[in-house]
């Protein structure tokens, strides 16, 4: 029973969001929007889950002052801070301390945070420099050309030579042809995995989401 | 004598038309109403007014289409007809509500807004800025709600094609058929990292990406976790899961706690390496990078759906020496793991890992279904070709889809 | 007086993170624990006002603002306990006696999402595809996107052996991954500098008055 009834409620359900797709009567459609929209709700619900793991984890390095239980007072704190702006007594909207936190640590940290690739996809490139393989190799050049091709040094370096052998030129041809087909094949395969296992969701035999047989 | 009258009348009459005229024109930009007052002449009528249930979609009732011919004054005649005005009533006979006005020079219109199995009436009048034609009346009409959207027939039989292939095959592998799957070569590099963590007494991390549960990367991240939890309890290294989602996170303690238990090692399960960082995507990329660097794990796992994290998780993994394995389907960080991990599985090799790893006979025969949908999804392909050159174009069309 | 104290601790954050490429230290440590505890607090009181509220807790009780019930109306008030009480089932995991309950939701969610996800999926990525690929091979173009796409999905075979022909377009497979690959990153490039141009302007613009 207890592995039965999620079992069947998956089936169920998916088979109805299945069949939404081709049934353009709003009878479904309305009932699979309502169900979308619980979707949302448990997820929603979840996000105490997930906190409380962190509030757990954190709490326990503070009170067995391991290594670096100071960064967690920072933790805790700050969202205790959060939730105390927030919270029913307090007010989330634009010009609330609330809002205001949230534009101006949180979102700035964040980009800054984004921002680190750049260094990091330049050390990759430089690693890429370093492979050895003929297939990375291929990876490397077609790198460069678009790379170099979508900057006007790429422009400049070609200059004068005829139409297809310029960067801008090759860059466009890359991407419109040999990167188009490799996306392509990709998504393709790809889509037929996710295919083949939300199949096994529904009928469930794929149930390692709901954590074992047990 | 009349006749001579009579020509005399007349033409004094067309000259004071024309003197009329020409004032008209002159004094027309000043004054709108002296002008609008001398057209009295209302334009035609549009002709043969058709409304039917909107079919072509296969919508869900809520759609009627509505046909007409041109007024005779709409672009030929006296050519001043501006718009059509489209009303639409319960009740035969009444104008009902302005639905709608519509330029000159259409004779089609959608009305997207009709309650469906209702039937309504439809009245159409020709307008000249000035004046209004007769009205012609079409109905009663009433929007059908289509049980079945034809225009995704081809989606159905493909989709049913498929179902068939991967049931067939994993009811055959359930009696026992063989099945045959070729090396992945990332998977064989999952077990050696473990390994060498486990040799240096370093931790594991496994980060399922930052998708929800939903999403089927998740899922099969969640299959080879349980795998991977597997070698790490009987050799004792400890695990460390990160996660971005609450959901997700209790999920993988699941399978953590589980793997552990069928290995036997129960008490090896450590709760809190298994932790809800931030639904912030670099929130979450920030704190990863803090354990890579303060916790040393020897072997980093990234399996599932990433974003633009992805290289800053992997290159951080880099620099601290770990070995790394990714696998995801995101096309667009698919190029990252490439360059910054030592192996990659990429797009459906994540979905066959998963399969594989478990080897149980019914996930290896989903693998053969959708191996013999690429077999048809070529054949379709070539088909198509063939179809171009031999003009069958339909053929082509069929896949077009709404 | 407030916007300097506030701007400053922009470019001190910012630095912080920055200094993160040099090596782990304190001010990384700092700026990362901040940036974890203020978006759990977060994301956890705007999950509640954004979609708890509205479509759970007032329906059910019948709070109004301005007269005008919120979230799914009165009529259906009830409806909305379902969502609310399948939130409250994934918390049954602390109790071991129930907590296999805590599954229920779990098996809608995903079972919902998968059954929605399967023909989309079918319609776009396998479809369409077949549509835009069967072009007539006429061009030098055309021969390269229908013989790379035919190579990577040879490539993504399973469960034959890559030998003779499949060999072949196998290997041709994964020639056009690894140059799309490079396309992409090579890409990806620009917009990666063009994050980091932002953040420098903060701090030189913003910050300093530099530029």
């Amino acid at each position: 029973m207890r592995r039965e009834i999620p079992l069947a409620i998956t089936f169920l359900v998916g088979m109805f969001m299945l069949v939404d797709f081709f049934v353009p009567h709003h009878a479904v459609s309305s009932a699979a929007a309502e169900m979308k929209q619980w979707g949302t709700i448990v997820i929603a619900a979840s996000i105490l889950l997930g906190v409380g793991n962190l509030i757990r984890v954190h709490y326990k390095k503070i009170s067995r002052k391991q290594e670096g239980w100071g960064y967690s007072i920072v933790t805790m704190s700050v969202m205790a801070i959060m939730l105390f702006f927030g919270g029913p007594w307090g007010t989330i909207q634009e010009g609330s301390a609330f809002n205001w936190m949230f534009l101006n640590v949180q979102v700035p940290l964040q980009s800054t945070m984004f921002s680190l690739l750049a260094f990091f996809i330049a050390s990759a490139a430089y690693r890429a420099f370093r492979l050895r393989s003929v297939e990375s190799s291929m990876l490397l050049i077609s790198a460069i050309i678009v790379m170099l091709g979508r900057v006007p040094l790429g422009q400049l370096l070609t200059r004068g030579l005829p139409e297809q052998a310029t960067l801008p030129w090759l860059t466009e041809m890359i991407m419109a042809y040999p990167n188009m087909a490799a996306f392509r094949g990709i998504l393709m395969g790809a889509a037929l995995g996710v295919m083949a296992m939300g199949l096994r969701v529904i009928l469930g035999i794929e149930r390692s989401y709901l954590g074992g047989d047990k | 004598m009349n006749q001579v009258r009579r020509i005399l009348l007349v033409s004094l009459a067309l000259a004071a038309a024309a003197v009329g005229s020409v004032r008209a024109q002159e004094t027309a930009p000043q004054d709108g109403i002296e002008s609008a007052a001398l057209d009295i002449v209302p334009p035609g009528p549009p002709c043969a007014l058709t409304v039917r249930d909107y079919l072509e979609h296969s919508d869900s009732g809520d759609k009627i289409e509505i046909e007409w011919g041109l007024s005779p004054d709409d672009g030929s005649g006296a050519g001043d007809v501006t718009g059509y005005v489209l009303s639409r009533s319960l009740a035969e006979g009444e104008v009902g509500d302005v639905l709608e006005e519509i330029a000159s020079g259409a004779t089609h219109y959608v009305d997207v807004s009709v309650e469906p199995g209702v039937e309504y009436y439809y009245s159409l009048e020709a307008y000249d800025g000035t004046n209004s034609s007769e009205r012609v009346w079409a109905g009663p009409v009433a929007g059908r709600v289509n049980l079945f959207q034809w225009s995704r027939l081809s989606v159905l039989v493909l989709m049913l094609l498929f179902f068939a292939m991967v049931t067939w095959f994993t009811a055959a592998a359930g009696k026992g058929a063989k099945l045959f799957v070729r090396r992945i070569p990332g998977l064989n590099a999952i077990e050696e990292a473990v390994g060498r963590a486990t040799e240096m007494g370093r931790p594991v991390l496994y980060v399922p990406g930052i998708g929800e549960i939903d999403n089927i990367m998740t899922i099969a991240s969640l299959n080879i976790l349980s795998h991977v939890a597997k070698i790490t309890a009987r050799y004792d290294t400890p695990l460390i899961v990160p996660t971005a989602r609450a959901v997700v996170m209790s999920a993988a303690e699941e399978v953590v706690k589980q793997a552990y238990a069928e290995v036997g090692n129960p008490d090896a399960y450590n709760p809190d390496n298994i932790r809800y960082l931030s639904d912030a995507q670099f929130a979450f990329a920030g704190a990863v990078n803090g354990i890579m660097l303060r916790e040393k794990p020897a072997a980093n796992l990234y399996m599932g759906a990433f974003w633009a994290e992805s290289l800053l998780l992997a290159e951080t993994g880099f620099e601290a020496g770990a070995i790394q394995v990714a696998g995801t389907a995101m096309v667009s960080q698919l190029p990252f793991f490439v360059t910054a991990c030592d192996f990659t599985l990429m797009g459906e090799e994540l979905y066959a890992a998963s399969a594989y790893l478990s080897r149980e006979p019914k996930l290896l025969g989903g693998l053969k279904g959708s191996d013999w949908m690429k077999v048809v999804s070529i054949v379709l392909m070539v088909a198509g070709i063939v179809a171009h050159i031999v003009g069958l174009e339909w053929f082509v069309a069929w896949f077009q889809t709404q | 007086m407030a916007a300097i104290i506030w701007t400053t601790i922009g470019a001190v954050l910012t630095l912080s993170v920055y200094s993160f490429l040099y090596k782990d230290n304190p001010f990384y440590k700092f700026a990362e624990h901040l940036v974890v505890g203020i978006s759990a607090g977060y994301y956890l009181v705007i999950y509640y006002f954004n979609f708890i509220q509205p479509n759970v807790v007032s329906p059910v009780f019948q709070l109004r603002l301005g007269g005008e019930a919120i979230g799914l109306g009165s009529n259906t008030w009830w409806l909305a306990l379902i969502p609310g009480l399948l939130g409250l089932l994934l918390y049954t995991r602390f109790f071991p006696k129930i907590g296999w309950v805590g599954r229920w939701p779990l098996g809608i969610y995903v079972g919902g999402y998968a059954g929605l996800g399967l023909s989309p999926i079918m319609q776009a990525r396998v479809l369409d595809q077949i549509g835009a690929n069967a072009l007539p091979l006429t061009s030098v173009t055309n021969i390269l996107v229908v013989g790379g796409l035919l190579g990577t999905l040879t490539y993504f075979f399973f469960s034959m052996k890559h030998k003779g022909v499949l060999g072949v377009m196998a290997r041709v497979g994964i020639v056009f991954l690894m140059v799309g690959f490079g396309a992409s990153f090579g890409y990806t490039v620009m917009s990666r500098v063009s994050l980091l141009i932002g953040r420098v302007s903060f701090l030189l613009h913003d910050c300093l008055h530099l530029i």
